[in-house]
């Protein structure tokens, strides 16, 4: 599978550019709490112009995935039966409340339909594919913390299938009031607003945070970022560098000190995009990054109490390949696979 | 029509442009900008069908009106004039 | 990849015409129909609904608890706890329910005081199906929890058909599962495309939809997995079509083009024409602008004289469920040698100029198809086979 497009929104702006800019500046402060995507974010005249009346969510995904499309520059041709896979672990929960407000404050017989009909998951997709007029086959699916490698099971099927030579696979979340007080009874959130992702703690800390990452993936060269390899395929002994995908949202992360003596360099950058179900969208697409510029960039927070060799410099690297890995809270590895050729 | 009925349709109006606005998240026009004779789909402003039921919502919730047959609706509905027209209508028939 | 078929081993269901296939198939035959004003939880909408009288409880989301009923009598029927160590099992379900939080007492006792008793966000948390079905029996393979809104049952089946193709997995226990909810109850009465009576689908006076709840499985494999495992089965799935109308959010396409898509993109895997096909489990909803849209498809793909249905009106409209539970039936029709009339409808509508089956008929060919529509604008189809 050919990394040909990225696309990424997140709290500190859009585009891969941003994320480089967030990368060289390194560790920043939450404000209220959470790394929240400001209004601002969402002003993407040529996209918004189409989804007056979509909600956050929607918009969210839009702008990502549209990010991505144009970044991969596809023949029309190769517009073709695009295919679209999109994974959330929560969907748009507060177009869901909003709805439910709606039923409680003004009975279910005058409750919105505009609110109910973006309460769906795929409501989000509907409108990228209505933006690009793509009628290739189109998938929102829903898998907590595998949401994002599932998708790319899935991916890796159709392509396999040869369903579809060029698709859009993509994850976002949201944050917001409800899911903030859910958060806080469930899980640790960090009291100094820092994700430690080296802590691998049974019960870490956690900064949640929103937003989205879409990559545009292809069976057909040229490679213009780099490859990725996932499940049975990832068996190469030696990688460069190790992102792990740390950031409390899954629970238990003693799982990774199991990796301490496999790899010869770590990283996380799961503190510059806040703490996801789906963050292992954010932390492969700083990867891709990395080996696209081939440069590593300085982990955002250093803390390191197992003291792992840790990607302490912001300099230019020949990288061949990075891993990504993520463990679920019962100790299922998932691991993805980049590399340069 | 009566002077009190003249100025209820044009509070009814005023009030139904606002919410057009607010409701339908219609970011390119302002209230005040809307014609009184402006076609409310296809054309003019330009909704569709889920913009129909939406105001089906709006107009119960906010005039307490009800509309019994949807296949009423396109004449009810062709323009900002039509549907006040409606509102009145229904709202003294209570 | 053309041409590949892949055996379907095991299957269940249950919903309101019934809680496994014999209760099902009595009720196609004695033409029963039990909807009626929601009693599951409180409600002021009067519309009939199609409820389940779901006799066991597992304390899950009551989605889960609906798919376990469905998945345990697949897995039975397929011998699936005898070999699962031997073999990577995926688990792929639709739903749309079970994926969202939207549990109304929770979010009234939030909003109330700020505070409000986790237990229904827990049960949420436990209930994603795949995962939760993939635990339940300690499957080891891909899972996959499909939110394609109303489509979603029958592209779980696709994504395990391209799983299989792709050998990500040997076996998959894949299609749909969805509960009533106020959510939805709510929120089709205020699109205006609930019906204050039972449905009745492709009629020219239909009104709407009624929903409803259940979930319909199958299990399939890899033909040389079967074979292995003395599984040889005489029923298969062909083909899958998916396609996107990129038209509007809760409308479909009026041309049916997108329809008309996915179902020869199915025809295509399936290497057959239109005219293989013997009959077709319609998505039939009893909407206007749905049955319009499919009856125009089926007139062109298929000219006048195909023989189509919509079970809808035995089981009310189940959401993320009925593409799994319309598989099951298309299958069943396949196996039985005949499909039930399309209850609800009487008259015909001119604008469509086709009837779906008024009564009984029997399956003569090989070939059968069962097609999906959804908000968003997505359309799946997928071809079923006897030998």
């Amino acid at each position: 599978m050919n990394v040909k497009g990225v696309g990424i929104l997140f709290n500190r702006g859009k585009g891969i550019e941003k994320l480089e800019n967030s990368l060289l500046k390194g560790f920043a402060l939450p404000e209220n709490g959470y790394y929240k995507i400001s209004q601002e974010l969402f002003c993407d005249e040529l996209i918004l112009k189409n989804m007056r009346r979509a909600d956050d969510f929607s918009k969210l995904v839009a702008i990502a995935a549209i990010d991505a499309f144009k970044d991969a520059q596809l023949d029309e041709t190769d517009k073709e039966d695009l295919g679209i896979i999109f994974a959330t672990s929560f969907g748009p929960h507060p177009t869901t409340f909003k709805f439910l407000d709606d039923i409680i404050s003004f009975g279910e017989k005058e409750a919105s339909p505009t609110t109910f009909s973006h309460s769906v998951h795929n409501a989000a997709v509907s409108y990228v594919s209505n933006l690009i007029q793509n009628r290739g086959p189109t998938i929102t699916i829903t898998q907590f913390v595998e949401s994002f490698y599932q998708a790319l099971i899935l991916a890796k099927s159709w392509l396999t299938e040869k369903r579809c030579k060029n698709i859009l696979v993509g994850a976002a979340d949201q944050y917001g009031e409800v899911m903030n007080y859910i958060c806080n009874k469930k899980l640790k959130l960090a009291k100094d607003g820092k994700i430690k992702p080296f802590s691998f703690k049974k019960n870490p800390d956690v900064v949640p945070g929103e937003g989205a990452v879409f990559l545009l993936i292809s069976s057909e060269e040229p490679v213009k970022y780099c490859k990725i390899e996932i499940g049975s395929d990832t068996k190469k002994d030696f990688v460069d560098l190790c992102i792990v995908d740390t950031d409390g949202m899954s629970g238990n992360e003693e799982f990774y000190l199991s990796l301490k003596e496999k790899y010869p360099l770590f990283a996380s950058y799961t503190p510059i995009f806040g703490s996801m179900l789906t963050s292992m969208a954010f932390s492969l697409v700083t990867g891709i990054l990395m080996l696209k510029n081939q440069k590593t960039y300085s982990v955002p927070v250093e803390e390191n109490p197992h003291n792992i060799p840790l990607c302490n410099k912001t300099e230019s690297k020949g990288i061949n390949s990075i891993a990504c890995i993520k463990y679920n809270c019962e100790g299922k590895q998932m691991k993805i696979l980049l590399s340069k050729q | 029509m009566s002077s009190t009925n003249e100025e209820k349709l044009k509070e009814i109006k005023t009030k139904l442009k606002e919410l057009l606005v607010s409701h339908l998240n219609l970011t390119n026009i302002k209230p005040s900008e809307i014609k009184d004779d402006e076609i409310l789909f296809g054309q003019g402003l330009g909704l569709d069908s889920l913009d129909a039921v939406e105001v089906v919502v709006l107009l119960q919730r906010h005039f307490g009106v009800k509309v019994k047959d949807m296949n009423e609706g396109q004449k009810i509905f062709y323009s900002i004039d039509t549907l006040a027209r409606y509102i009145l209508e229904n709202i003294d028939n209570k | 990849m053309s041409g590949l078929k892949f055996p379907v081993t095991g299957i269940g269901i249950i919903s309101a015409c019934g809680n496994n296939i014999n209760e099902t198939l009595i009720s196609f035959q004695s033409l029963k129909r039990n909807g009626k004003k929601v009693s599951l939880f409180d409600s002021k909408i009067d519309c009939p609904v199609f409820e389940v009288n779901l006799k066991t409880s597992y304390k899950n989301m009551r989605t889960l608890d609906l798919a376990l009923e469905a998945v345990k009598q697949a897995v039975e029927e397929s011998k699936l706890l005898e070999v699962r160590e031997n073999y990577r099992i995926g688990v792929c379900i639709g739903t749309t329910i079970a994926s969202q939080l939207n549990d109304i007492n929770f979010y009234r006792e939030y909003r109330k005081s700020g505070e409000a008793p986790i237990d229904s966000v827990n049960r949420y948390l436990n209930s994603n199906l795949a995962d939760a079905i993939s635990k339940y029996y300690n499957f080891d393979g891909p899972k996959c929890t499909v939110a394609n809104a109303c489509s979603s049952g029958t592209d779980a089946i696709g994504i395990g058909l391209s799983w299989l193709k792709a050998d990500m997995c040997d076996i998959v226990i894949c299609g749909g599962a969805d509960e009533l909810n106020i959510v939805p109850l709510s929120g089709f009465f205020s699109l205006g495309v609930m019906s204050d009576e039972l449905c009745k689908p492709f009629d020219k006076n239909r009104k709407g939809l009624n929903l409803g709840e259940g979930a319909g499985i199958i299990v399939i494999e890899k033909e040389e997995i079967s074979k292995k495992r003395n599984m040889k089965s005489k029923f298969y799935v062909n083909g899958y079509g998916l396609s996107c109308d990129a038209y509007h959010l809760t409308a479909p396409r009026p041309d049916g083009s997108g329809l008309s898509k996915a179902i020869l993109k199915a025809l295509e895997e399936a290497e057959i024409k239109p005219e293989d096909i013997s009959f077709i489990n319609a998505h039939g909803t009893s909407t206007i602008d749905n049955d319009k849209t499919e009856g125009l498809v089926f007139k062109n793909l298929f000219g006048g004289k195909i023989d189509f249905l919509s079970t809808k009106g035995y089981t009310g409209h189940t959401l993320g469920a009925a593409g799994g539970i319309e598989a099951v039936f298309t299958i069943l029709g396949l196996k039985e040698g005949w499909i039930p009339a399309s209850i609800g409808f009487e008259n015909i509508d001119e604008t469509i100029g086709l009837e779906p089956t008024r009564e009984r008929r029997e399956v003569k060919g090989k070939y059968a198809l069962s097609t999906s529509l959804a908000f968003g604008g997505n359309n799946s189809a997928l071809i079923f086979s006897r030998e």
